[in-house]
């Protein structure tokens, strides 16, 4: 673990796997899980056993981290559970188009009109404090395949 | 105009009482407000009487007595005495004929009850006395139901005249309601018990079956019995406060003991009081409505004290009576399920009332009453177990046995002293029922569960904590009867060590069918409860202190050395056997029972180990697993390299082998640690069993810190530290990797030699330094890969670790280990930048700071606070600036903020706690940042971020305030110095305190607006423009506290607080008066408002000393209390 292979380093996750196995037993709180074949936050975690002298079973519920809907799940401790690459980066808005496709410049410059405005209330309030003239700044959640903006805050003069 | 406000009532009834489906929301809140509005009617006598008489719809009936309490109550001293006579007569007379369902009549009789009361006040009980008289008269000669309304007059009058710290809505201040209750209860009340017992003793006279008018009859006379010795008979003598808590007590049917003055004598003391009491229960045993209340009766009669049993005599012979009663009640039944709990309960009270008078008696006496307590507790014991295997909830007889249990430990408190023959006949039955109902046939009797297996929640209690208490005394019955309990102990855990070999051996070979398997569960359930057993004979609780050998163990390994029962030599062999679980040393005859009992145990590891090396671990129980690591911690803490001073005698057998600088000791230390090593590497996907192992480590390494180098120097350790070096990140559970560190750590306290201690601690912190470097040297890099998994996955393991060395620094280490953590703890604002998305390392760096405020830095010199207050407040900003104005659509993003914030206040909250406690070496360096700046800065960061709908948390609720208070409490001067929006800020947190959440922020609010306003009359700062700021908290919080907006418990905190502001703002609270009086239409309430305000304020000089504040906190309660009556009215 000490030296971190930097050099194989890409935007793209081409070919890698969405997800990689993790001991139950060493899920945490907070951390992320599939459940029911969806990327899922453990927003609860709990061991059980069956009978007084029987071994540690794990109980998550989990809520999806794209939809809300709540997952449980209870597998025996010992076992090997998947969980998501989960990323969340974030990014400058620039420009709203007119076919509602964001864009969006990365940290290094990089940009990308990949993605719509999102629903519901974020989508709202993207909106109003673009069309209000504020800085924008978008944090976009990616896993299994799925992407979208999940948060975006405006930059004040104070922030930077 | 009457009939019309009969039929807008009814009619508002109608709506009320409707089903939901019919009426809107809105009418039926308009319904409510008409009869609220009903209710604050001035001199609603006559309309009243009219409604009663004439109106048909009873929930109307209901609110005009409702209406006619609060007017008596608010009017009462206009009414004249005529008036309000007749109108006492008028509702007597109609409880008597009307015929009214129940929730009217009751209510009709409390309102007699507050008249009654009300004018005993005024007359000292005359009136009252004729009253009872003609209530007496009812009862003896009318029917049957009338009877009972007598019954009920006088339970409505007992309720009436019980509390007094929660009654002051009913006009009078505190004071007089204890002077009536006072008055009334040497007087009236004896009058009551008398007529009560009377009746009873007729009720007696003939034999159950009882008709069912007598029986209900019987159960009114009882309740009242009942109530009249479960009263607070209270010293006057105490506070307010205090008696509120007895008051709230005797409300929680957890009575008071029977505390009685000699006036009592007469009544009580009767030689056919106690005869008849039991009698009474005899004979409604069988009744269940009655049985409870004859019951209760008789518990409280065993508690009888206070100066009505002031001489040694009088105490002795009521003690006899009572126990020849009780005896004779007690052998001659068998105890039912419900009853056990009811006896035990006399059993406990006489213990404790009446321990020091039953040693007093004839031996033969005392010996044939432990006999029947004996036989009690064991049958108690054979209840509870039953309990326990069925699938009802009913723990009456587990509760009766804690009741026993207790009794007993204050027995053999007592008769420690003088060593009576008998009580260790006793504790052997007790011991022997006890091991029995806890242990498989056929060595015992327990049986298994009704619906087994089940799921059973980690959360849920486990043995050793549910049945703490059982455990401690039968530990202590073990104690007295060493010789008959350690050898039971070592035989049973040898047994069953063999049984769990041979079962191993069978698995070897082959699968287990299914009735081999219940049989291992029964073996694993035997072994748990040995342990737990063994664990409480041998050591004792030291939650606190300094945990020991107990004496009596102490002896009894000093005995069996005397009586050359045992040998240093052969214990050392035996113990050095432990590996080898395949023979028996020869000398295990003449080992010590203890080191026999710790070998055995050590034993069952060498079994569970190499079960786990034969790939059969998955077979073994991880409960009985923690329960060995349980004993361990237990034992090691206890017997561990004893510190022989602590000792008036020494048993050289123990000291010899596991004391200092022994080969026993390093053996049993080496041991250990192999064991959590084993159980690191085999069972780690047992989160709860890894906690106990890992608790284990730490309370290892802690042993008597000076002695331990045996340990710290140990191989064993040193293995483990290579373990965990080896372990991937993101293998182990949660904050076991943390608890790992904590230990080695601590460990390292044991080296004295600096050399020593700084190349330790190099071994073991370097490597954390070097992954540390790796991760973040190179900023590209770690830009680049910083949300990799793997990456992610190291930076939480290296903060794990991180946390494990902030808990584990103590006074001699922190200086090191804080210049090893400094240098990193500064780049972590950035590294919380980066990882702003991911929560879990946010938390993380969070909680890292916290454990270092909390842990370290009351021993840092100021420049090293001052290092770790500038990293501290870079990461609170650096938090404070990623999540400011961001607005986030996930699920549970509130949640997720509401976590983050605790942490922060948390850790502000330690930060704070410097300027308390602060053990630093003094040094010359000049104080330039305190901890208060550091914490009032970073408030200032959170504060945009601390929503109202986040204050709706609880736990962050209270967590923020006080905060608040504690800074306002160590530094006034601060707040007062803070920039103007951020002051402004902080007030409009503190109302919203004020109103908007539970008691316990008002409650803070409070303090905060009283600590700031004595803090600027004190400094004479009425002019800044900060105090005049908080000007506008006078009026809030006296609007407050008139329309009884806070809460009754807060009124003191109130009234002091409202003195303090009075004493900034004389001038607008002179103001304020005058307006709140001008507006006043009636020049009557005028006139009383005006001449209250003037008796508040009469004599109390506004300076802020404490004397004027507490008259002016009693006038405040007059005040309040005169006051509300009138200003509350339409």
């Amino acid at each position: 673990m000490a030296d971190i292979d930097d050099t194989h380093f890409e935007t793209g996750d081409s070919g890698a796997s969405a997800t990689y196995p993790m001991q139950c037993s060493a899920l945490r709180k907070n951390g992320f899980v599939m459940l029911k074949s969806r990327p899922c936050k453990i927003v609860e975690m709990s061991t059980s056993k069956t009978g007084k002298h029987g071994h540690a079973k794990v109980h998550l519920v989990g809520i999806d981290i794209f939809t809300g809907k709540k997952y449980e799940d209870i597998c025996p401790s010992t076992h090997n559970m998947d969980v998501p690459h989960v990323k969340r980066e974030d990014y400058q808005l620039t420009d709203i188009s007119d076919d509602g496709y964001l864009s969006l410049m990365s940290d290094n410059g990089d940009l990308r009109e990949d993605l719509k405005v999102p629903e519901g209330d974020v989508g709202a309030q993207l909106r109003a404090e673009y069309d209000a003239g504020k800085d924008i700044l978008c944090t976009v959640l990616k896993s299994c395949g799925e992407e979208v903006v999940i948060a975006v805050k405006t930059n004040t003069a104070l922030d930077k | 105009m009457t009939e019309n406000l009969i039929s807008e009532l009814e009619s508002a009834a109608a709506i009320i009482m409707a089903p939901p489906n019919l009426v809107t929301n809105e009418q039926r809140h308009n319904a409510e407000y008409v009869f609220l509005n009903f209710r604050k009617c001035k001199s609603p006598f006559a309309i009243c009487r009219q409604i009663l008489d004439n109106c048909q719809v009873h929930y109307v009936l209901f609110e005009a007595a409702e209406t006619l309490k609060s007017a008596l109550i608010r009017e009462w001293s206009f009414l004249l005495d005529s008036d309000k006579f007749s109108l006492r007569q008028y509702l007597m007379h109609y409880v008597t004929t009307k015929q009214i369902p129940p929730f009217v009549r009751d209510r009709i009789l409390q309102v007699i009850a507050i008249m009654v009361k009300r004018a005993s006040v005024d007359d000292g009980g005359r009136d009252r006395s004729n009253i009872l008289q003609e209530v007496e008269n009812i009862i003896l000669n009318a029917e049957a139901e009338k009877k009972i309304l007598g019954f009920n007059i006088i339970s409505n009058l007992m309720q009436e005249y019980a509390s007094t710290v929660k009654s002051t809505d009913v006009g009078l201040p505190w004071e007089v309601h204890f002077k009536a209750k006072k008055q009334f209860e040497s007087t009236d009340l004896k009058r009551i018990f008398q007529f009560c017992v009377q009746l009873l003793s007729e009720v007696v006279k003939n034999d159950p079956p009882y008709p069912e008018n007598v029986s209900e009859l019987t159960r009114y006379i009882l309740k009242v019995t009942e109530n009249v010795l479960t009263w607070g008979y209270i010293s006057p003598l105490l506070p307010k406060r205090l008696i509120g808590i007895y008051e709230s007590v005797y409300e929680a049917d957890q009575a008071p003991a029977l505390r009685l003055s000699d006036s009592w004598s007469e009544l009580i003391l009767s030689p056919q009081l106690l005869p008849l009491m039991f009698q009474v229960f005899w004979k409604v045993k069988d009744y269940d409505g009655l049985s409870h209340h004859a019951l209760t009766c008789l518990v409280q009669l065993a508690s009888l004290n206070g100066t009505i049993v002031s001489t040694d005599n009088i105490r002795l012979e009521y003690l006899k009576s009572y126990m020849e009663n009780f005896s004779k009640l007690v052998s001659s039944v068998t105890i039912k399920n419900k009853e056990s709990l009811g006896v035990s309960n006399i059993v406990k009270k006489m213990i404790v009332f009446f321990i020091n008078d039953i040693q007093r008696l004839p031996t033969q006496l005392q010996d044939s009453y432990l006999d029947e307590l004996t036989r009690l507790t064991c049958s108690f014991c054979k209840g509870a177990a039953m309990e326990d295997m069925s699938s009802d909830e009913e723990r009456y007889y587990n509760d009766a046995f804690d009741n026993m249990m207790e009794a007993w430990i204050s027995i053999l408190q007592e008769y420690s002293t003088n060593s009576n023959g008998n009580i260790h006949e006793c504790a052997v039955q007790i011991f022997n029922t006890y091991l029995q109902f806890h242990l498989a046939p056929p060595d015992g009797s327990r049986q298994n569960h009704e619906n087994e297996p089940q799921e059973i929640e980690d959360n849920e209690d486990i043995d050793r904590i549910s049945f703490k208490d059982q455990l401690q005394t039968i530990g202590m019955f073990g104690r007295i009867i060493p010789s008959h309990a350690l050898p039971i102990i070592y035989k049973l855990l040898e047994m069953s060590t063999e049984k769990l070999k041979m079962s191993l051996q069978l698995m070897e070979s082959r699968a287990m069918n299914i009735s081999e398997s219940a049989n291992l569960d029964n073996l694993f359930e035997d072994i748990h409860w040995v342990i737990l057993i063994a664990g409480h004979i041998l050591c004792m609780d030291s939650d606190g202190e300094t945990p020991m050998i107990p004496s009596e163990m102490m002896q009894y390994s000093i005995e069996q050395l005397r009586q050359g029962a045992a040998t240093l030599d052969a214990s050392l062999a035996v113990l050095a056997s432990s590996h080898q679980i395949n023979n028996v040393p020869p000398e295990i005859e003449r080992c010590d029972h203890i080191v026999r009992i710790i070998s055995d145990v050590l034993k069952l590891c060498v079994v569970e180990n190499s079960a786990a090396e034969a790939k059969l671990g998955h077979f073994m129980s991880p409960e009985v697993s923690s329960t060995i690591m349980w004993f361990l911690k237990r034992w090691c803490l206890s017997y561990l390299l004893p510190v022989e001073n602590y000792y008036q005698e020494v048993s050289p057998v123990l000291v010899g082998a596991v004391g200092k600088d022994t080969e026993g000791a390093i053996f049993v230390v080496n041991f250990i640690l192999d064991k959590i090593y084993s159980n690191i590497c085999h069972f780690h996907s047992e989160p709860i069993l890894l906690r106990d192992t890992v608790d284990l480590l730490t309370a290892l390494v802690c042993i008597k810190q000076k002695q331990s180098l045996c340990i710290v120097k140990s191989k064993s350790l040193w293995n483990l530290i290579t373990l965990q070096e080896k372990l991937a990140p993101g293998g182990l559970p949660p904050n076991i990797r943390r608890d790992l560190f904590k230990s080695f750590v601590l460990a390292g306290v044991a080296l004295r030699d600096m050399q020593e201690l700084n190349g330790y601690f190099d071994q073991i912190l370097s490597p954390l330094k070097v992954r540390f470097d790796n991760l973040v040297t190179q900023e590209g890099t770690f830009r680049a890969n910083y949300h990799k998994e793997e990456v992610q996955k190291e930076v939480i393991d290296i903060l794990e670790s991180f946390i494990g060395i902030a808990k584990g620094s103590h006074m001699t280490t922190v200086q090191i280990l804080f210049q090893f953590l400094a240098p990193m703890l500064a780049e972590l604002p950035k590294i919380l930048t980066f990882y702003n998305n991911y929560q879990i390392i946010v938390q993380l760096i969070l909680e890292l700071f916290g454990q270092c405020a909390k842990n370290m830095l009351c021993y840092l010199c100021q420049l090293d606070s001052k290092k770790l207050y500038e990293s501290t407040l870079a990461t609170v900003q650096a938090y404070a600036k990623c999540n400011s104005n961001k607005f986030s659509g996930e699920t549970l993003a509130e949640e997720n903020s509401f976590q983050d914030l605790a942490l922060i206040l948390d850790l502000l909250t330690f930060i704070l706690s410097k300027d308390c406690i602060d053990l630093c070496p003094i040094d010359e360096e000049v104080v330039t940042v305190t901890a208060s700046d550091v914490s009032l800065f970073g408030l200032n960061f959170i504060m945009p971020l601390m929503t109202v709908d986040l204050l709706k948390y609880p736990s962050l609720c209270s967590q923020y305030y006080r905060l608040l208070v504690l800074i306002n409490d160590i530094y006034p001067e601060k707040i007062c110095n803070l920039p103007q929006n951020l002051f402004q800020q902080l007030l409009s947190s503190i109302e919203l305190g004020l109103t908007q959440f539970g008691s316990d922020v008002a409650q803070a609010s409070l303090d905060f607006v009283q600590g700031m306003s004595s803090y600027f009359f004190r400094n004479s700062l009425q002019q800044s423009p900060i105090c005049q700021a908080m000007k506008p908290f006078l009026k809030l919080i006296l609007d407050l506290t008139l329309s009884h907006q806070i809460n009754s418990d807060l009124m003191s905190s109130a009234s002091t607080c409202i003195y303090a502001l009075i004493c900034c703002y004389e001038e607008e609270y002179r103001g304020l008066v005058d307006r709140l009086i001008k507006s006043q239409v009636d020049p009557l309430i005028a006139d009383r408002l005006a001449a209250a305000f003037h008796n508040l304020t009469l004599n109390v000089a506004m300076n802020g000393e404490r004397q004027p504040k507490l008259k002016f906190r009693d006038n405040f309660d007059k005040f309040i209390a005169n006051v509300q009556g009138f200003l509350l009215v339409k």
